[in-house]
């Protein structure tokens, strides 16, 4: 028990280590929070293009250009990604690295919301975009109001499940120098060289992060699903 | 009946690929008229009703709805359609509204009622279907012939000049039937404009004033309901009623 308390205290307490914990914390949530919100906007635009090509042959240009999106960002390791857009595309200019990381893992996040989107899309039934046509509701008007609320209630699992993977993949933050919830515990480690206490510490944090994340889209799921009934 | 000329069709055609649905249809439809469509499966009753309101491009001929040139490139086909109602045979109903929601969505949104005058008119027609205390249901609760007369009130909620059925009945369990065939009918007695593509004999026999059959993609024969059944004079309308009566 004494052998416990001075490994906290070592790791936590003294000079205030628990600040890079603190730190990292925030960081994560930040960088996860805008990511998510940059990977719904591309997901969702992305999904909308593509589906509407599907069924009209419009906007062929459009369509190739979120395919090659898509291929790129599935297609290649995330970590890469985020070393490219620090260090070569973002090297010039001078942007703060959480910029950097949301921009990074939103764009990445965005090509599996794009996939999980369309998928939920293909999954409402022609008949409803024809019965909202037939009443003389436009195209977007149609989307907007039937097709994309339901897409979303049959994707929702999908995407609760997207948004886990893209918080734990913030985890690499570290690489391009930015202080994340991992990294702040590697921090620590790096100077106490005690391994377990900050890493078992920061390894709990997601957990609970992730669980609180699955219980909030369990909710959501179950109040959107009241009306099934 | 007036002498109003609502819809032309001229040498309508339609193909999917090379396949050729409809072979050059033409008809005129008036006001107040009730055109029943018969004919065998896979003739293209379906595609016909749905070139009227464009749900399926035309790739011949044209469409005129009062008066004007529908299929002429450059039409508003969504102010169009708002003239022209149209239910499915699977309901359609939107899953993810309140059936008051199904039926106000459209006039609302395209800025034709304020919300309060179109929850006005959704009690209105709730009553009007038989309905009244589904205001506020969600479609998945309802029965398949509480679903179908919902669908006929929100179309009704357009106040469409006319309503084009796809085998209204089609999808539902026989005991069903007699409650939206009895709604079709007290439309029909109300004045409305209506083109049913139906297998339902009895109805196009007692409430059509027209009934027209298709087969491959042309019209065979078309007579009024008494002469269509009476003395059908087509070799393969016969064969066909004969199968069917
Ligand atoms: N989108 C489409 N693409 C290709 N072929 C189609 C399409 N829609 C319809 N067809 C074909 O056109 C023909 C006519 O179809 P349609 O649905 O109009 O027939 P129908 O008379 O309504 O038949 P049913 O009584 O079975 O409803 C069928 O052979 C069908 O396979
Ligand atoms: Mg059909």
């Amino acid at each position: 028990m004494q052998d416990f308390i001075n490994e906290f205290t070592l790791n936590f307490i003294d000079d205030n280590r628990y600040r890079y914990i603190a730190e990292g914390f925030v960081n994560t949530l930040i960088i996860s929070f805008f990511a998510v919100l940059v990977g719904i906007a591309i997901g969702f635009l992305v999904a909308i293009i593509r589906s509407n090509h599907d069924k009209t042959g419009h906007m062929k240009v459009a369509d190739v250009i979120c395919r090659i999106y898509l291929t790129v960002m599935r297609g290649t390791p995330t970590m890469l990604q985020l070393l490219i857009i620090y260090y070569v595309i973002f090297a010039s200019v001078n942007v703060p690295k959480i910029l950097v990381a949301v921009v990074a893992f939103g764009l990445n996040s965005g090509a599996y919301v794009a996939e999980i989107v369309r998928s939920g899309i293909m999954s409402v039934d022609e008949g409803q975009s024809e019965a909202g046509r037939s009443l003389g509701l436009n195209y977007r008007q149609t989307m907007q109001f039937i097709v994309l609320p339901q897409a979303f209630k049959n994707v929702l699992p999908a995407l609760g499940n997207e948004f886990i993977v893209l918080l734990k993949e913030t985890s690499i933050s570290g690489y391009i120098g930015l202080t994340d919830l991992t990294h702040g515990g590697d921090i620590i480690r790096g100077i106490t060289f005690s391994a377990f206490m900050p890493l078992i510490v920061v390894a709990l944090i997601y957990l609970l992060l992730v669980t609180g994340l699955s219980w909030c889209v369990n909710k959501l799921e179950r109040r959107l699903r009241v009306n099934e009934r | 009946m007036s002498d109003k000329i609502l819809l032309e069709v001229k040498d309508l055609k339609k193909d999917f690929g090379d396949h050729q649905v409809l072979r050059g249809i033409s008809t005129k439809i008036t006001q107040g008229e009730v055109v029943a469509i018969i004919g065998p499966s896979g003739c293209g009753k379906s595609t016909f009703l749905r070139s009227l309101n464009l749900l399926e491009v035309p790739t011949g001929g044209s469409v005129v709805f009062e008066g004007n040139e529908i299929t002429a490139p450059g039409t508003d086909v969504d102010k169009v359609r708002q003239k022209i109602g149209m239910v499915f045979q699977q309901f359609n109903l939107f899953a993810n509204l309140s059936i008051k929601d199904n039926i106000t969505l459209a006039p609302v949104k395209l800025g034709l009622m304020s919300k309060e005058e179109a929850e006005k008119r959704a009690k209105e027609l709730l009553e009007r279907v038989g309905l009244p205390d589904k205001a506020e249901s969600f479609p998945a609760m309802l029965s398949g012939g509480q679903k179908q007369r919902i669908a006929i009130a929100r179309s009704l909620a357009m106040n469409p000049d006319v309503m084009l059925f796809d085998e209204p009945t089609s999808a539902l369990d026989p005991e069903m039937v007699g409650e939206v065939l009895e709604l079709m009918k007290e439309l029909a007695a109300d004045g409305m404009t209506m083109v049913v593509v139906t297998h339902e004999m009895g109805f196009a026999r007692e409430v059509a004033t027209r009934v027209i059959f298709i087969d491959e993609g042309v019209i065979c024969e078309e007579n009024t309901p008494q002469e269509f059944f009476a003395n059908p004079k087509n070799q393969r309308l016969r064969e066909f009623l004969s199968k069917v009566l």
